[in-house]
Parts: C-alpha cells; structure tokens; sequence
C-alpha cells in the first residue's frame, strides 16, 4: 500500500523536472532506452512514481543511476515529457536525499545560496592572505595541506556517511539479503564502473562521448595525483611538470567541449542545464586552466610579482572540494559507480 | 390470361453459366405458357442488355419480365426501372435468384444446380402471369412538425424546419426550455456555459412566427399517422400571468413557506413551490409548482400576478412528422455503489458540476473545504454486471474538463481520475492533455478489479490496484468522491410508447440503420435526434437534431407522400373481426370498423408495411397480400415441385 502525494512533484520541480506530468504511460521511452532490461525497466516506471509521488520507491530504486541520458526517450516521447529529463532530475534529487547534512538539497534548490556559498568560500581565501599578508610560500604551503585535509574530511564526514545511507536506502531499508561474499566479489565491479563508465557505451551512439568523459575523469583524478601527492606546484621533477601540464590540457579542453555543447544546446543531454550543471563543468574547467597558469607563472619565474594567479586558482579549489565535491554535481562519480555495485549486489 | 411473357437468362459472366447449363434453362423455359421470348444474357444488368430489354418490352407489348440473375438485393430495382423505361408498370417485373439460390449454392452438382434454376424460374413465371400493375399510395402530408422536447435538439430542429418554412410545435414537458444544457455552466471545448448556449437558441425561436412553444406540456395520446399525426397535449398552468412585476414576484418567492429538494441542481440544493431556476432562464416567468404547492396563500397576497384560477388545458396538434428529441436522465448509482449514499461524500459529476457553479471562493461541500476530488470513472456504463454495456461518450471530457475548471476556479485541488482507459476522442484530447500537464493524477483499472471506497476513522479512502504501477495497490484519502455517471434513457419514456418506438438493447431509441438511417426509426413519420437515441454530446446531439430536421422536412415537404403499395388488403365479405389480426400487427395498422351490418377489419394503408404478420392469424382467410396473394404463391410452389 502506498499513498499518492501529487505534492511530490511540485517539489521535484525545484530540482529541474519539468512536463513529466504530460505522461500518458504508453512505455515509448522504455521500449527505446538501450539500457532499459525486462528485469531493469526504465524510465517509463520512474516517471509513473514522480508523478504519483512514491518517494519510497524512488529512494529505494537505482534505476536513475542507471540511466546514461543519451536522450532517446525525450525524441521518442509522443507527449514531450522529458523523461530523460526528468531521470536527470532524480538524480539530483536522490543526491540530496543520500545527504546527511541536507545542503545539497538547499544548494540545488536555490541559486543565491550556491552564489552567497562561492562568496563565502572566496572571502575566507581573500582573509587568510590577508592574514598572512599575501606571503607566496605561507599561502601555497597551506593550499598544499588544504587539499590533502580537504579530500581525507569531506571523504570521511560527508561522503562516506552518504554512501552509507544510500546503502541503507538501496539494500538495507528493503531487507534485501546480500552475503559477505558478494560485497566481496562485487567490489571489481564498483571499480571497473568508477574509472571506466563502461555502462555509458551501452548508450547508443555514445562512443565519443564516453571516450571524451573518460578521459577527463582520468585526467581530473591524474592532476589530483599530481597535485596533491606529487606536489606538482613544488616539483623540480621535469616529468612530473610535463605530465602535470598535460593533465591540466586535459582537464580544460574537454570542459571546453562540454560547456560549449551546453552552450549550443544540440544534444537532449546538454539541452537543460540547471545552475548546479554549469557550476560543475565551468569549475572543472577553471581549475585546470588555472592550475595550469600557476605552474606557467611558476617555470617562468614571474609567480612572485603576480600573486593574484595563485590566489585565483586556490579560491577556485577551495569552494571545489568545499561545495560541489560533498553537495554538488561531484557526487555522480561516487554513486553511479555504487549504484552498479548495489545494483549487482541485488 | 394471355400474358406475353419475357424472360432473361443471365450467365453473370460465368458466376452463374459455369455451374448452371443457362442454354438449358432458356430451353426448358420458352415453350412455358404465355412465354414469348426467352434470351440467355452475358451480363443482364450490362448497359447494352438494358437497351435490348427495353426494346424487346415496347416493340412486342411485352406483359410480364422476368430475370433470372443475382439476388434481388442487388438488381431488382435495376430492372423494375428497366421494365418502367419500356413503357410496362415496374410491379410487372419478377426476378429469380439463380446465382445465390442455385450456381453458388450447388457448384458440386451442376446437373443438380440447373434442375433447380429451371424451378426457380419457372416459379417467377408463375407468379409473374398473376401480376397487376400498381401505383404508389399517395397520402396527403400537413406541412407542420412536433417536436418533442425543448433541449439544445428540439429547438436546433425547431429553428432549422422552420427556416424551411414548416409550421413547428415545440413541445416541452418542463417548464423551462434548455434541459441538460441548461444546467450547465462553462462546456467542454468552447468554454460557453450552457446558459448562453440556451439563450441563443431560444432568441433564435423567439423570432420565429411559425414556431409554437408549449412548456409544461406533455403529449397524452395520438391517434395519426404519417401525414397526420393527431396529438392530445395537456398544458398545465404557471399559475403566474404573463407579465409580471420582477421584484414583487421575489418577494413571493421568499415568502413561500414550502421547501423541497431542487432537481435542477440535482438535489444538493433545495427550492420553494414558487420557483425559476435561475435568473434568466426561457421562458422568463416563474412557476409555482401545484404538487408540491399548500395553496398556503403567502405569495398571493404579495404579488398580484399569481393567479390560481388557471386550468389546465387539452390541446389537438396536428403536424405531418413527429421528431423526438426528449433526452437522457444521468445514471442514478445504486445505494452503496462506490459508497454512494453510503459516506457523505459521494456525489455524481452532474452534482459536482452544480457545486463549482454555485461556489465563489472556496470549493465546500457540507461546511468542509474541498482539496482531494476523486474521480470514479465509468459509473452506470460499460457495466459488466448491469446492464448497461454501452459506453456514455461523454462522461470522461466532462469529468476533465471539470476536473480542469475546479482546479483553475479555486486554489489547491488535486484530481484524481480512477479510470479504465481516457477516451477524450477526437478534439477533445487536448483537454485530456491540459489536464495531466496540470498535474492532474490518473490512474487505471480493469473493470473486474475496480477501485475500493473505504471509511477508516472518519477518512474515506479510495484504493486501486492501478495497472500502470504494475498493479501496485495505491490509495489516495479524498475529501469528494465523484462518481462519473453516464447517461440512461429518461425514467419516464412513456412518450416513446404512445408511439410504439422500438428501443434497442440499451434501452434508448433505436434508429432503422445505424449508419445509413441514422434518424428514422420504423414508424414512418417519426424521427429521433440527440440524447434520446443513445448517449451523445452537445456537438453530436446538434448533429443529430439538424439531420432529423431534414429527414421530417423530407415527410411533409411536399405535401403529398407515396408509399409503397404492396399492402395488406381485407375482404370485408370475409372479414368476422377476431381482433387477431390487430393484435398481430407490430405497426397499429389495423383498426376495427363497424357499419349497419357488422363489424370488420380496416387497413391503414399509411401505417401498413406489408411484412404480411396478419395473414396467417386470419381464421376466415379474408387478408391477402397485394402482390403476394395465396394464389400467386401456390403457383409458384406448384412450379416448384
């Protein structure tokens, strides 16, 4: 037994969905979705519970996550009712769900939080320069250390607790029985979906497309390396300089490409960008540019008169690992990859 | 009876020829009495055979045709016009059905096929020598129609006959004109109100001088027929005068002591025994209602104008064609269907649709707001226990186009539609499409799993198992249940039977031919239009009506109407009066008449339509039927065996 709450999608609204109350449940987007299975239908049945509100179901499912947005069911949608949309929409809002701490949920319904959140974190940067008079060595030291105690706290008091309720949602809350051997033996599975995606060439037509996120999540988790435990910005190591500007070339090209698809608006997937998408894409892109200029300003010595480089991209990495690492779009590396892990655990 | 005969052998290309030996047949036939010439054809119905035909019939002073071909079904027209164009009387044609009956039926046995195609013609043979020439009855036709019942179809067909210069009689049981649609507010699609709809209309007769409007009038007997139907109406009194002064006559109103349940607005209100439905409303002058009346006094001695020495009146109406437009009564759902009269609140779309009309502000039924409607579709239609299977085919627009105003009318209603599959047909789907775009929540059943009315601690919940959840059990707690009732066929359709109108399975009117005789039912004269027909819509009703205007108008046109003249016939020296014959008759064809030396029996050659019922019931043999006389018949029965 479960209660219709119409209400439910005027909430799912605020997270982007929009029209999927237009469904007249003819099963158009599953029939064409190459993802969807007999045993894994979808989007036809997530729409159903939008639309009738069953939010537990919709917790408890991982079918969003199985979704790669290739776009098929909103073409092939006699009603225009964006299923694909709206499946991107969940995902939104699941993420805030999976959120202890509820900010995610603020941040994605809200704009002038996310703006009023980016201020704040540039003003504690600006302060602490301030603080410590704009000294070069001080501020990159502690930008060092910033990162590596930034990834092990978000990691361990924002991310870890959200797997863990997602877990909870997905496996515990609906008694499905698992043995330890199978969270064992599925552990490969979680990491062949975190690094390769391998789902999204399922997708039809997809191939560029994977091939162009692939590799940036390559080279985004490369630069994190570089950064961090290499100590690019400090290295006299030439191949660890090379491979660090590379990885950054990386990094901002394909950003470039995604900003520019959403920018032009050709593909269902890039057609509806809500704050949270352009916020993730153009911060990916600036912190690669930018780390790429302060290791430019670096090799040809004129870091020291200009400051301002260094400063930019520390503001932009703060409010990265701070807001949209543990609350914005970030968290899709981490649960779509569970999401295959649960999924196979089920 | 030296009858010069002429007789056809058709090869229907080989449809015929290549089983029955037609050679053989044309031989065995030419030597047969009064045979004076026999051809074998290709194709007899073929343009050069007509010619031939003709030909043969004028240059030989032929008496009598014969073809022997298809099924009369499909050519026997064809050649009663051939033999009329050779200057014979088209009732001298005969025609012998030797593909169907004979080739077709035997192409295992040619032999066997060709003995029976001689029977056969020769049996056309016997009957064609005994055959007269005949002219069509011809009956003279009054230039008037009544209509029968003054809603959206009888005053669209009054306005229409008239404008073709009919007189019209527009005869309404009601004291207002407009019925359903008067009850309405805004419609689906065009989003007038029903009111404003009536108002036209009624404009439109109001300047018309040959249309007589009757209200309060119910039609008591007829005694006619096509032609000339004779009406007895009963005209009950406003007991008002006819111009009187508004706001004393409000006055009156409120001064009536006597309160009763309104129908207008399907019970949910209650109205005095003086009463209008609303202001506005055609004819403009209120009523005092004499059944429910106390003849207390209290109006009376407020407003000069009631006047209770009216009386009732009985009127004669004579009019050529009768056209029925009297309407459907909303299915009343049993005690406790869906919890109707069970919970307090349950209510029917016709109920629903009065409260928004009547609501300002918030939507409240019995002093509770209003946020969760459900909708039970379906409810009287598609029956699967009941009887009535039909679908009502306008019951799911209303009940979105409804569901569609509510919501835009007052804030925070949530709709929810138990239904078993949308059929918003036609145009009608864009509404269906506002609707879920609105947010509106439909969910389906089959028919044998419908959705559950419970009341748990005050709360009334509805629970479906919705097939488009995968049969998930769902429940929503709704604050009114709204039953989507469909149309039956009004309660009392007594007027129906003082014409012996045939009803269908479903209980409404039933037409001659759903598709090609869509307005004319069996008795001649009478047409039916809208509701009263079977379930329709406002746009379907007006459809309707205007095509029953033109089908009377084809009745009384002319003046002068000719009907068929193969007929029952009585030989009064014969004729004892049993009554059997009249009692066999399914059109009221007989009547008894009486002279100085006995009683007898009396065709009405207007009313008879020669299906030959009353023949075999004649104890003294006295009724033939003209072209089908017992001796035609036994000749032919002689041939054949």
């Amino acid at each position: 037994m479960a209660t219709i709450n119409p209400r439910f999608g005027e909430e799912l609204k605020k997270y982007g969905a929009f029209d999927f109350n237009a469904c007249y449940n003819c099963g158009n987007c599953t029939a064409v979705c190459s993802l969807s299975t007999e045993d894994d239908s979808f989007p036809r049945e997530m729409v159903r519970f939008s639309v009738l509100g069953l939010e537990d179901d919709i917790k408890s499912s991982l079918k969003p996550w199985l979704c790669y947005y290739c776009g098929e069911c909103t073409t092939n949608c006699p009603r225009t009712a964006y299923p694909g949309e709206l499946m991107m929409s969940l995902r939104r809002w699941l993420t805030s769900v999976y959120d202890w701490t509820g900010l995610s949920g603020l941040l994605y319904k809200s704009l002038p939080l996310s703006i009023f959140a980016f201020i704040l974190a540039a003003l504690g940067v600006i302060i602490f320069s301030v603080q410590e008079k704009f000294d070069l060595a001080t501020i990159m030291h502690y930008g060092h250390y910033f990162e590596m105690y930034a990834i092990l706290t978000v990691f361990g008091v924002i991310l870890l607790p959200n797997i863990i309720r997602m877990w909870w949602f997905v496996i515990l809350k609906p008694e499905i029985k698992v043995s330890f051997k199978n969270y064992l033996s599925g552990f490969w599975e979680l990491m062949v979906h975190m690094f390769t995606q391998k789902r999204a060439l399922g997708c039809d037509d997809n191939q560029l497309r994977w091939f162009e996120h692939f590799i940036l999540v390559i080279g985004y988790l490369g630069l994190l390396f570089t950064t961090v435990v290499l100590d690019w910005f400090s290295s006299g190591s030439l191949f660890i300089t090379v491979l660090g500007y590379l990885l950054s070339i990386i990094v901002f090209t394909i950003t470039v490409i995604f900003v520019s698809e959403r920018i032009r608006k050709k593909k269902e997937l890039s057609k509806f960008s809500q704050p949270s998408d352009w916020l993730f894409v153009i911060w990916l892109f600036l912190m690669g540019l930018s780390a790429f200029g302060v290791r430019v300003f670096i090799d040809t010595k004129i870091l020291e008169n200009n400051i301002w480089i260094y400063l930019l991209h520390l503001i932009i990495l703060v409010q990265w690992a701070l807001i949209i690492v543990p609350f914005g779009k970030w968290t899709h590396f981490l649960y779509r990859s569970f999401a295959m892990y649960f999924a196979k655990l089920r | 009876m030296n009858k010069k005969l002429g007789v056809y052998i058709c090869h229907c290309g080989g449809n015929i020829s290549d089983y029955v030996d037609v050679e053989k047949v044309r031989q065995s036939v030419e030597k047969e009495e009064g045979v004076f010439l026999a051809k074998t054809t290709m194709f007899a119905c073929g343009d050069s055979n007509q010619k031939e035909m003709v030909e043969d019939i004028k240059s030989n002073h032929l008496d009598g045709v014969v073809v022997a071909s298809c099924s009369p079904k499909l050519h026997l027209l064809t050649f009663r016009a051939v033999t009329e164009r050779g200057d014979l009387n088209k009732y001298n044609y005969v025609h012998a059905n030797i593909r169907e009956q004979a080739s077709w039926a035997h192409s295992d046995d040619k032999a066997g096929a060709t003995e029976k195609a001689i029977h056969i013609v020769k049996a056309a043979i016997a009957k064609v020598r005994y055959a007269e020439s005949l002219v069509p009855i011809k009956i003279s036709s009054i230039k008037s129609v009544a209509i029968i019942g003054g809603g959206v179809a009888g005053m669209k067909a009054a306005i229409e006959l008239s404008d073709l210069g009919c007189q019209v009689y527009l005869i309404e049981r009601e004291y207002f004109v407009g019925g359903r649609v008067s009850q309405w507010d805004t419609l689906f699609t065009t989003n007038e109100t029903g009111k404003e709809l009536v108002t036209r209309l009624y404009n439109d007769l109001a300047k018309r001088k040959n249309i007589t409007v009757y209200t309060g009038t119910e039609v008591i007997s007829n005694s006619g027929s096509i032609g000339d139907f004779k009406l007895k109406v009963k005209i009950t009194p406003r007991y008002i005068k006819e111009k009187c002064n508004q706001g004393e006559l409000q006055n009156a109103i409120d001064a009536c002591p006597v309160e009763v349940p309104d129908d207008f607005n399907f019970n949910i209100t209650s109205r005095k025994a003086i009463y209008h439905n609303f202001p506005g409303e055609y004819p403009q002058s209120p009523v005092i209602d004499t059944k429910n009346c106390t003849r207390c006094g209290a109006c009376e001695k407020i407003c000069e104008n009631v006047d209770f020495s009216q009386k009732e009146e009985i009127k004669e109406i004579n009019a050529g064609s009768v056209l029925m437009a009297t309407g459907f009564d909303p299915y009343t759902p049993a005690d406790g269907e869906f919890g109707y009269n069970l919970y307090n609140n349950v209510v029917t779309l016709p109920q629903l649709k009065r409260m928004i009309d009547l609501s300002d502000n918030t939507l409240k039924f019995k002093g509770r707001e209003i946020k969760n409607i459900v909708y039970i579709y379906c409810v009287g239609s598609r029956q699967v226990e009941g009887e009535n299977k039909y679908c009502s085919r306008y019951c799911c627009t209303s009940a979105i186009h409804v569901a569609i105003t509510a919501k835009k009318k007052f804030r925070d209603i949530y709709n929810f539609h138990f239904n078993r599959g949308i059929r918003t047909y036609g145009k009608q789907e864009v509404l269906y499409d506002e609707s879920s775009k609105m947010g509106d929540i439909y969910l389906q059943s089959y028919e044998d799993d419908p959705p559950v009315v419970t009341s748990q601690n005050g709360k009334t919940i509805v629970k479906i198992n919705d097939i488009l959840t995968g049969k998930k059990e769902l429940e929503v707690e709704a604050d009114l249940i709204v039953l989507v009732t469909g149309m039956v066929p009004r309660k009392d359709n007594s007027v129906g039977s003082l014409f012996k109108l045939p009803k269908g399975r479903d209980k409404f009117f039933n037409e001659i031919h759903m598709k090609l005789r869509p307005v004319e039912t069996v008795i001649d004269g009478i047409t039916i239009s809208g509701a009263c027909q079977g379930p329709k819509n406002i746009m379907e009703t007006v459809n309707s009506a205007l095509s029953a205007a033109a089908k009377s108008y084809s009745y009384v046109s002319k003046g002068v109407l000719e009907l068929e003249p193969i007929i029952a016939r009585i030989d009064k020296s014969l004729c004892t009066w049993c009554n059997a014959c009249s009692k066999a008759c399914p059109f009221d064809a007989v009547k008894m008449e009486e002279d100085k030396t006995k009683a007898y029996a009396v065709i009405n050659n207007s009313v008879c339509k020669g299906c030959g019922m009353c023949l075999p019931v004649c104890p003294t043999d006295a009724i033939n039927l003209i072209a089908y006389s017992n001796s035609e018949i036994e000749s032919m029965i002689d041939a054949l065996a």
